[in-house]
């Protein structure tokens, strides 16, 4: 049986560019190559910017996949002998004795599409064979073909809540449950994930992150002779690509090879009890969540050391090793990933220099084999290497004996120090430009949920705020309907529809007539994400305390906004001008560090702010009607700039800039399609001098003449804007 | 095929000679992968890509295909012309010109991908593909107007047909797949909103373009357009050599291109002016050297210049500077002619 990626190579039948011919990004390279050594490395996940290789690693490594052996007829692959992982019918044949046909054949990357639907990701019933011979039978998805195999998702970051929900379910498991349309299966589905993604374009949930076994973050080449080589290599493909792959092959049969050699080493490298010591310190180091952590860098790096012909992995196969496993691991969030880089190399130098003295010998062969060239030229050399098997166990012998000293000494030290040096670091950023000052975020904390009502409209976004029917073809099939819409053919309902009348009715070569009035289409839902539009006060009034909260005040919100998968966009206002710093996307990292970056001082030119936030909210219901977009303005509200620059606002004038804002703030009001919340950022010692009851504060008031929810950024934390909300919502 | 309606000739269209570049640079090479036109309405935009499809070269297309594959071609061609091959079945070949298809904002995910028509297949039993915009689009250009405005999912289905240069379709356990290789041109208002940027680096090139304010000019563009509407025939008899003239060009370039080599020392400096303006991955150095071949090409020349690079640099860096807040997305062009001239300085 093909698969559908198989068939689907052959349609395109385009020369794919070579793994060797790609410049640089040693790390992706890498952690490519150790996947098709080892498949329990449970894949790797790519981040990084448009451009840099990420799509174009990943295609190119089914090229360079080693064969295995499966059943010859099983839908599945199954292994042979393995009978725990076996198909039903697979075991049920070994089982009654039946020689089970066995066949080579190549892992495969099997392509999940962004827009795939349910049906076609687990498998449903095969309608075709239902309908001409009136029997049940499984059309397998592309779990399926993913046994065995990898799963390739391109843009991962972009993939529908519910079928993320599917494939964790799937990952943990190895194990497809198809229950559904009547019918009732299980096979196996174990699978390497491999995933590209921007974080540009939004994050990923932290369970689906987990499952990845490595992560690579990858950026353009800095230096101008490799990009030359980039654009070189580029154009000779693209003008001659099958030329140019026969130019490369030798590289590519050298590099199989030597895939071959690894895979047939790697049940025979094995870890030192010591090692392991050192291991556990590195995920203490990362405070690491729970202990796959552990288990991944010890078989990445046994499987680094296998790819260098060794038994035992070296100190250098561990860091890297490290640096692979950790960085969606760890929680050092205060840490860049920089930083946590330099540790490790730090750990490793420290325990490198204990053990230099005790053998000289060793060092050499460090640098001979110990950084894993992945560059092209270099694998073909590496080849000729010879077997190290003997001074590599020494070398880590070495290694475990100094770990136990050193390594917790060294982390001790280490953490302090670098934290202050961080903050330090914070502070002092930007801190000439237009002097304008830069704080730091306070403390976050948790959102209490900000629920907005479930309401009837269709919908065609997905996000997690509310639950919402769609019109789109993708989402959870909730039901089925008589009612014609938009040609989404529920299959088990048209059949159950058709099968009273069936009697009656002519059939021409097929099992089962069905009519027109037997058509039944799927109703789907799906959680839609709203659009989260903050508008932020930067100016000269918001204090170093006010905007180190207020900051912690919108990321909170916007941890809220991830979860819910809501978009976000970000205007602010300072000096005489508003602008959209972030239009409205789904990267809550992007908002977030550009708040973090946010300087503050100048005016307040509050009407430009609401009138830059609504011009924003106008375009964007324009395109996407279907959301409820919520405004959240934080600011002090003592507004003193004006719209117009022809007109002074100073002393009597003044009252000239509030009918201006208020009238402003109407409009708002007046488009019910938007939902408002102020926050007020009022200083506390400005607002003993009035009574609160009887003159409110700035703030309030354009909050009461936009109609919007109102709370005070103390209240904020102290759960103030559940009840803000609520208010506004009844 | 051609329209019914005529169509005004691209060489009359008075200034905006960047977006013209970009368009016919485009039109000598597809893989510049498309432009991206910002500017304001009423600024030519959709003329002056409706009229470059006429000044193409005309393709030869498998008959009754529908999407118009190569005949020539098997690696590029559906899985249906690919199977009449492999039984030696002989293609049908025909003449036409390139077409320009259009994608409304308000299209729907199925009238771009194409749909499976499941009903037929539920009632008879066999599957039935009904090819969408992108089917239509495939050899040709994909035109969207006011690209920003549209769905997010349908930019994504766009993106991944852009880049694979092939559409699938999966639909209840059911997949299809055709090429689709087009250029896509896309114009904008950026008052309307910004384009994600993800989609922004899929556009090759990028022009930003305004009104033309020189008093003289704006009066020549009237004049024209009202010559036009009152005898498109006559006005288009007109312009009739200044148009072959483009149109010889643009063959010729596309000949000449393959030949056109590329100097160590000019990809260097492509690499440095990257590196200086500081963009993101290095679709911006790979879009910068291809449009300066081109331009070399479009110039009749064998080998790239400076002055040609110069002449692409904008319009491949334009729309991939990255931005900090608080910054304009201006892009520096003194930085670049700042760059070039070390070049220049080195080289001497």
């Amino acid at each position: 049986m093909k698969t559908a990626n198989a068939k689907r190579r052959e349609a395109s039948g385009r020369v794919i560019y070579p793994f060797t011919a790609i410049v640089g990004q040693e790390q992706l390279l890498l952690a490519l190559l150790l996947n098709a050594i080892n498949p329990s490395l449970s894949g790797v996940l790519v981040r990084g910017e448009k451009g840099t290789a990420k799509s174009t690693a990943v295609r190119a490594l089914a090229d360079l996949l080693p064969d295995v052996e499966v059943v010859a007829d099983c839908p599945f692959g199954c292994h042979p002998r393995d009978k725990g992982r076996m198909c039903l019918s697979c075991r049920e044949r070994l089982s009654g004795r039946a020689e089970l046909k066995t066949e080579q054949r190549k892992v495969q990357v099997i392509n999940l599409p962004i827009g795939a639907t349910e049906d076609r990701v687990v498998g449903s019933i095969d309608f075709e064979h239902a309908l001409r011979e009136g029997q049940k039978r499984i059309e397998t998805g592309i779990l399926a073909s993913a046994n065995r195999n990898i799963l390739y998702v391109d843009e991962v970051n972009l993939l529908d809540d519910h079928i993320v929900d599917l494939l964790l379910d799937t990952a943990v498991t190895g194990i497809n449950i198809i229950e559904r349309e009547g019918i009732s299966f299980a096979h196996p589905a174990e699978f390497a994930l491999v995933g590209t993604m921007n974080p540009e374009e939004g994050e990923l949930r932290p369970q689906l992150l987990d499952r990845f076994g490595l992560c690579v973050s990858i950026e353009s080449i800095p230096d101008a002779e490799s990009r030359v080589m980039v654009i070189k290599r580029r154009e000779e493909f693209d003008s001659d690509p099958p030329g140019f792959s026969q130019k490369w092959a030798r590289r590519q049969e050298s590099l199989r090879t030597r895939i071959r050699r690894a895979r047939e080493l790697l049940p025979r490298t094995f870890i030192p009890e010591k090692t392991r010591a050192f291991i556990a310190q590195i995920c203490l180091l990362n405070q690491v969540d729970g202990h796959r952590a552990d288990i991944y860098i010890e078989k990445t790096a046994k499987t680094i050391a296998a790819f260098n012909h060794r038994l035992v992995p070296t100190l250098e196969d561990l860091s890297q090793a490290a640096a692979l496993v950790l960085p969606h691991r760890s929680r050092r969030t205060d840490l860049p990933k920089k930083t946590l880089e330099d540790f490790h190399r730090m750990l490793a130098e420290e325990l490198a220099r204990e053990e230099g003295h005790s053998s000289e010998r060793q060092r050499s062969d460090d640098e001979d084999s110990s950084p894993v060239q992945v560059d092209a030229d270099q694998m073909v050399t590496d080849e000729d290497s010879e077997f190290e098997e003997g001074d590599g166990a020494s070398s880590s012998k070495a290694t475990g004996d100094t770990s136990d000293l050193n390594a917790p000494d060294s982390a001790a030290r280490l953490e302090p120090g670098t934290d202050s040096e961080m903050l330090g670091n914070q502070g002092e950023v930007d801190g000439q430009r237009c002097r304008d000052r830069l704080f730091g975020v306070g403390e976050t904390f948790r959102v209490p949920p900000l629920l907005l009502d479930r309401d009837r409209n269709v919908r065609k976004k997905s996000g997690r705020r509310m639950p919402t029917k769609t019109l789109r073809k993708t989402g959870r099939y909730v039901r089925s309907t008589a009612e014609r819409r938009n040609d989404d053919l529920a299959f088990d309902a048209t059949i159950r529809a058709a099968a009273p009348h069936q009697k009656n009715r002519v059939r021409r070569d097929v099992a089962i007539a069905i009519e027109e009035s037997d058509i039944r289409e799927k109703v789907r839902e799906m959680k839609a994400g709203s659009l989260m539009l903050f508008v932020v006060d930067a100016s000269g009034s918001m204090g170093t305390r006010l905007m180190t909260e207020t900051k912690a005040a919108m990321i909170s919100l916007l941890l809220d906004a991830y979860q819910k998968r809501d978009k976000v966009a970000l205007v602010t206002f300072k000096g005489d001008s508003a602008e959209v710093l972030l239009p409205p996307t789904n990267s809550i990292d992007l908002a977030k560090k550009l708040l973090e970056d946010l300087p503050a001082g100048g005016k307040t030119p509050l009407g430009h702010g609401l009138l830059k936030a609504h011009e924003l909210l106008i375009n964007h219901l324009r395109r996407d009607s279907q959301t409820t977009p919520l405004m959240v303005l934080i600011s002090d509200g003592e507004a003193n700039v004006g719209i117009r620059h022809d007109r002074t606002y100073e002393g009597p004038g003044y009252s000239a800039l509030l009918d201006e804002l208020f009238e402003i703030a109407k409009m708002i009001r007046e488009d019910k399609r938007i939902k408002t919340l102020v926050i007020d950022t009022e200083e506390k010692r400005f607002s003993v001098f009035r009574n609160a009851s009887t003159s409110p504060s700035m703030a309030q008031r354009v909050a009461r003449s936009m109609g919007a929810s109102y709370c005070k950024i103390e209240d904020f934390r102290a759960g103030g804007l559940v009840r803000a909300v609520k208010e506004q919502v009844h | 095929m051609r329209s019914s309606k005529l169509n005004f000739p691209f060489t009359a269209i008075v200034g905006q000679e960047k977006m013209k570049l970009a368009l016919v640079l485009n039109a000598i090479n597809p893989k510049l992968s498309g432009v991206l036109i910002r500017g304001e309405k009423g600024t030519a935009k959709s003329t002056a890509v409706r009229s470059l499809a006429v000044l193409l070269p005309n393709l030869h297309v498998v008959k009754d295909c529908p999407f118009h594959c190569d005949p020539y071609d098997i690696h590029k061609m559906c899985f249906e012309c690919r199977e009449k091959v492999r039984q030696n079945v002989n293609l049908e070949a025909e003449e036409r010109q390139t077409r320009v298809i259009n994608l409304p904002v308000n299209a729907t995910e199925d009238r771009v991908v194409g749909t499976l028509d499941l009903e037929h297949a539920i009632k008879r039993g066999e599957k039935r593909f009904e090819p969408g915009v992108l089917a239509d689009a495939n050899r040709g250009i994909l035109y969207v107007d006011e690209v920003n405005l549209l769905d997010d999912h349908i930019v994504d289905v766009l993106l991944d047909s852009a880049a694979m240069g092939v559409n699938s379709i999966e639909r209840e356990g059911v997949s299809y797949t055709h090429p689709a290789e087009f250029i896509l041109v896309g114009t904008m208002n950026p008052e309307e909103g910004e384009l994600r940027p993800q989609l922004l680096d899929r556009f090759g090139l990028c022009v930003n373009i305004e009104g033309i304010s020189d008093a003289e000019q704006r009066v020549e563009v009237v004049k024209r357009w009202v010559a036009f509407e009152e005898d498109p025939d006559a006005f288009i008899k007109e312009w009739q050599t200044a148009e072959a003239d483009l149109r010889t060009k643009i063959v010729h370039a596309r000949e000449i291109l393959p030949e056109v080599e590329i100097s160590d020392e000019v990809l260097n400096k492509i690499a440095q002016i990257s590196i200086e303006i500081g963009v993101d991955g290095h679709r911006a150095d790979i879009i910068m050297m291809k449009t300066a071949k081109t331009v070399a090409a479009l110039h009749q020349r064998p080998v790239v210049t400076f002055e040609d690079l110069e002449e692409s640099a904008d319009m491949a860096l334009q729309h991939r500077v990255r931005r900090k807040p608080f910054e304009d997305i201006v892009l520096d062009r003194e930085r670049i002619a700042s760059v070039l001239r070390q070049n220049v300085s080195v080289t001497k």
